[in-house]
């Protein structure tokens, strides 16, 4: 077997006095589609975070592609949470996409070359946004601003996507759309998803894990009854959620 | 009125105006699009402090309110990266403490404060060679900096998580906002006064975003508008013989308005 693109390994993370993960450990592999599930406030952008170093566990470790130093984590493309961000900010698609080269830049003063501007037209066809380059992110539908933050995440070559609460204010068709640029982004990197609606699992996930300060895990791709009750702490009815039968295992049944 | 021209302290005027709004241009664009007018105006008013500790060491109270006011930047942006204070309490309180540290040192200075009033109010027309020396060197600085570090300051005030995952010195590239923004501050103390130094850092950025799509053009066009406003208003308080820095900053708010209404008007289309 690979050697795992991101290790977790025993993670707490403590914030004001309340334990947010408790002995969270989870490998995802490079040819991984991880999808983690869990209620709001149950920790899953906290674990994003810390995995992309923006938080320091109070315990435990995180290795991106074997390493725990800083610049292993230009390796990690990061689509962060709608709206986490002004998108009052006076920038352009193309600038911004271009701005998640930075990271590949390490020769002072950073000044983008030729191949970053090559990447950048790439992702921008990727995604399905050259059209719109020139144009100020805030003047894009929801749709679109998607597209342009996860260009940007591809811009840096990412070995893994972590993607937090992607579609959360996108329409159904546009989530669908969305939902077949990852199964084609697969080919090239690990993808980990995040989101508390497991209506939206896609269907070539590979592993699921529900997380709800600690992470329940089964190495399959099946969220199980007893994984989401463990997490959710409430019987969950799995058909009134929408959740596609393929994803069920075999003994599971309505309530 | 051109042979007014022909006096230094008024050329004097019109160079210190037109540097200060190249340093107000370029600052106050990222001090709007990074939302932070009241950290700016925390550090306007903590220069007080430093204009206070300028008399009372009897150094020139421009270079302790230098000094004074680059030392509250940084403590300010340590405060908010380390101890994740809530920033606008940290703000009131820096606003308060500067300006009463200043008050307690010019009492506390032998004598009479001679233009002690100029350094609140601001008297453009008053502005010595040496200010404007300083000034200059100040201006180089600002300018150099953005231009060489546009793309990494671009990244952090934008995003700066993301800036953090690609690996940029986020604090430092923070911090350093922060001191050019005391720089900024600094010299407009010369031109419209502590008090109002946070109108003219803001104004001319604000109604530049109105009209421009990127952080470059925004800088031009709010330098060009602050050269505009500042000279219409030292003309002005020179015709009307009133207090040039009101001036200024009446001009430049009037200016807001307008385009605030003209936007309002244009998008009701």
């Amino acid at each position: 077997m690979t050697a795992p693109v991101i290790e977790v390994e025993d993670v707490r993370v403590r914030l004001r006095g309340h334990t947010v993960l408790e002995d969270v450990s989870l490998a995802v592999y490079p040819d991984d589609f991880y999808a983690i599930i869990g209620p709001n406030g149950g920790g899953k952008t906290t674990l994003l975070r810390v995995i992309l170093g923006l938080l320091q566990p109070s315990r435990g470790t995180v290795r991106i592609l074997g390493g725990t130093g800083a610049a292993a984590r230009r390796d990690l493309g990061y689509v962060p949470q709608f709206r986490t961000f002004d998108f009052e900010y006076p920038i352009t698609v193309r600038e911004m996409v271009l701005s998640g080269r930075l990271g590949h830049i390490t020769r002072l003063p950073r000044r983008y070359g030729a191949e970053d501007h090559a990447r950048t037209e790439e992702a921008l066809e990727t995604m399905g946004i050259a059209g719109l380059a020139d144009r100020q992110i805030r003047d894009l539908s929801g749709g679109e601003q998607q597209r342009a933050i996860i260009a940007r995440a591809l811009v840096g070559d990412p070995k893994v996507l972590l993607l937090d609460e992607p579609t959360v204010y996108v329409d159904a068709p546009t989530a669908a759309q969305f939902y077949g640029i990852l199964d084609r982004l697969r080919e090239r990197m690990a993808i980990v998803l995040v989101t508390h609606d497991i209506g939206v699992i896609p269907e070539h996930v590979t592993r699921v894990a529900c997380l709800n300060r600690r992470l329940y895990t089964h190495d399959t791709n099946e969220i199980t009854p007893d994984m989401l009750e463990a997490a959710y702490h409430c019987p969950v009815d799995l058909i009134a959620h929408g959740v596609p039968h393929r994803v069920f295992s075999e003994h599971t049944e309505e309530e | 009125m051109l042979e007014i021209l022909g006096f230094e302290f008024f050329r004097n005027a019109l160079i210190a105006g037109v540097l200060a709004s190249i340093a107000c241009g370029i600052i106050g664009t990222y001090v709007v699009v990074r939302r932070m007018v009241s950290v700016s105006g925390g550090i306007s008013h903590a220069a007080f402090g430093g204009i206070g500790l300028g008399y009372f060491f009897g150094i020139d109270p421009l270079l302790g309110a230098t000094g004074f006011t680059v030392a509250t930047a940084l403590g300010m942006g340590a405060l908010q990266l380390r101890a994740r204070q809530q920033m606008d309490t940290i703000i009131g309180a820096v606003w308060a403490a500067g300006m009463a540290v200043g008050i307690l040192f010019v009492y506390l200075t032998p004598g009479f404060a001679p233009d002690l009033f100029s350094y609140l109010f601001g008297n453009i027309l008053l502005v010595p060679r040496g200010d404007i020396l300083l000034m200059g060197v100040l201006v180089a600085i600002i300018v150099a900096v953005v231009a060489l570090l546009y793309r990494e300051l671009q990244a952090v005030t934008f995003d700066p998580d993301y800036a953090t995952v690609m690996n940029l010195p986020v604090e430092r590239l923070s911090l350093l906002l922060l001191v050019l923004i005391a720089l900024t501050v600094v010299m407009l103390i010369r031109v419209v006064g502590i008090i109002l130094v946070i109108a003219l850092l803001t104004l001319p950025a604000a109604i530049s975003r109105l009209y421009t799509t990127r952080i470059r053009s925004m800088m031009v066009l709010a330098v060009v508008l602050g050269i505009a406003f500042t000279l219409t208003g030292i003309g002005l308080s020179y015709l009307l013989d009133v207090p040039s820095g009101a001036t200024i900053i009446l001009v430049s708010t009037l200016a807001y308005a307008g385009a605030l209404g003209a936007e309002r008007l244009r998008q009701g289309d």
